[in-house]
């Protein structure tokens, strides 16, 4: 039973003022899980939205992965801010620094595999997927690139922080394959800006 | 190799899921305003739809462990008390009703206001309704899964505080 | 000890934003002019210090100190350029720029989705939570 910390009445409305602490004993909500199930269900209503929005399947793919670049120029600075980290030393260190990424927004670690030999390409691993819990394709969405805001995160998170790249899913959970690949390519480092009359 | 799956350790607090909600959030309102032709109205209607359809569905999680509510206010008191302290971090300030149906609930800071405006500034009120219109939505759609179909809206008069109007349609 | 005045600069050298605090001198110069002619030092600065360094410079450039007073400087990976000037009595002030990035910058302006980024920052809440922070600083 809710215990008021104060009613009052006047004459014809009821105002109820809730003290910081109350709540039923023992029904704290797992805050985290609840979170993480808002985001899971938020990003499922837009790609529903996108669906209804957009004729052409390929549409929404591609205003995913826009949206996502525009979440990442401000994730980028978020993850920085949080970790203190400084820029990477080379693309190692930047697979290590997403896959942390992944950890602190999504609370998952996927795994870093299939190395190219140049050292310019890796894959992350999804094992599970927060994005896509509550999901099932149906038949006639079967081009939907369904967690490809992801891909653009990555873009407008690296381009932050002068690196070019380029991501693409190559297996997909959603599309009965055992793991979700999710590939990384480096495509290019870009310079700073020189101010006008320097050179 | 790393063990895969929801690791605890990160993030124990869901801040960052939290974050990137945020993120999310801002880029369904800009992505909605982009669609606007001239009918600012009927587009955030678009993020209002959205709002509830994740209402809907998040309030069976919030709520399936318990017995069921002993009355309307009874839910209301839930979703001013525990909702909301769950997905705002804190819980409404103030709850006013007519005992008919009607219920205002105010929050003195609510967070996704919160960043945005200073007390006693006018900066930013014209465009703040934008931000409430999932919100309303969410609440909207909780509400009807509780069995309480109800319109839902918001009223901005000073940030970052607002209040949401829930009028009950009575059968 | 004393805070002088704050510079934020983009990535790409716009001036997001400035406020000054106790600032007696004047560059007699505008504002814009001020910005340019800052952002070109401290670019100059930031590439001369990394070309000269005998050793691998890390974190390169991090302040310069005259007879009056101390110009601190922190740039984040992401390029956002933070300038504090202090008397010489602040030293070791870093914390406080990293302060104005993550607790302030971040907050105010990375998280309000009415804030554009790479724009001069319009926000009052952030200027007054930027203010408070110096006021409150040991250093001011």
């Amino acid at each position: 039973m809710i215990v008021l910390s104060s009613t009052w009445r006047d004459s014809k409305r009821h105002l109820f003022k809730f003290s910081q602490e109350m709540s039923r004993a023992g029904s704290r909500l797992d805050s985290k899980k609840v979170n993480s199930e808002l985001f899971t269900l938020t990003y499922g209503a837009l790609v529903a939205q996108l669906l209804k929005d957009y004729e052409n399947i390929d549409d929404v793919n591609k205003q995913l992965e826009r949206m996502g670049y525009n979440m990442g120029i401000r994730l980028i600075e978020d993850f920085l801010a949080r970790t203190g980290s400084g820029r990477c030393y080379d693309f190692r260190d930047t697979a290590e620094k997403i896959q942390t990424g992944f950890k602190i927004f999504l609370g998952i670690t996927p795994t870093i595999t299939n190395w190219s030999t140049a050292g310019d390409e890796f894959s992350l691993c999804f094992e599970s997927n927060p994005l896509t819990e509550f999901v099932e394709l149906p038949d006639h969405c079967l081009n939907l690139k369904y967690c490809n805001i992801l891909t653009g995160v990555l873009r407008g998170a690296c381009e932050m922080v002068q690196m070019e790249v380029a991501s693409w899913f190559v297996q997909d959970q959603l599309k009965n394959d055992s793991v979700t690949e999710l590939r990384v390519k480096f495509i290019k480092r870009l310079e700073d800006a020189i101010p006008a009359g320097e050179d | 190799m790393k063990q895969q799956g929801l690791d605890s350790k990160a993030d124990p607090t869901g801040e960052g899921v939290q974050s990137l909600f945020e993120y999310l959030h801002a880029e369904m309102v800009t992505y909605v305003l982009s669609k606007a032709d001239n009918d600012k109205e009927e587009e955030l209607s678009r993020l209002e739809w959205m709002g509830y359809s994740v209402g809907y569905r998040i309030i069976e999680r919030l709520s399936r462990e318990w017995s069921r509510f002993k009355d309307e206010l009874d839910i209301i008191k839930f979703i001013c008390t525990d909702f909301w302290s769950t997905l705002y971090h804190k819980q409404i300030d103030n709850l006013r009703t007519n005992h008919h149906g009607i219920y205002m609930l105010q929050d003195n800071e609510f967070r996704l206001l919160a960043n945005i405006g200073s007390k006693g500034s006018k900066q930013y009120l014209r465009e703040s309704p934008r931000l409430l219109a999932f919100s309303c939505g969410l609440l909207r759609g909780s509400l009807a899964n509780l069995g309480a179909v109800s319109t839902v809206t918001a009223e901005i008069s000073a940030l970052p505080s607002c209040i949401f109007h829930i009028k009950v349609q009575r059968m | 000890m004393t805070i002088h005045n704050l510079y934020i600069f983009s990535r790409n050298g716009t001036l997001l934003y400035y406020s000054e605090w106790n600032r007696l001198n004047k560059s007699g110069i505008t504002m814009e002019e001020e910005a340019k002619l800052m952002y070109g030092m401290l670019f100059s600065i930031k590439s001369f210090v990394s070309k000269i360094s005998p050793l691998d410079p890390k974190e390169g450039f991090l302040y310069y100190k005259t007879s009056k007073y101390t110009l601190h400087y922190l740039e984040t990976p992401s390029g956002l350029k933070f300038v504090l000037n202090t008397d010489n009595g602040a030293q070791n002030i870093r914390g406080l720029l990293q302060q104005l990035y993550s607790q302030v910058y971040l907050e105010y302006v990375v998280k309000n989705p009415l804030c554009q980024l790479n724009e001069p920052i319009q926000s009052e809440l952030f200027k007054q939570k930027v203010d408070a922070l110096i006021k409150h600083s040991q250093y001011f």
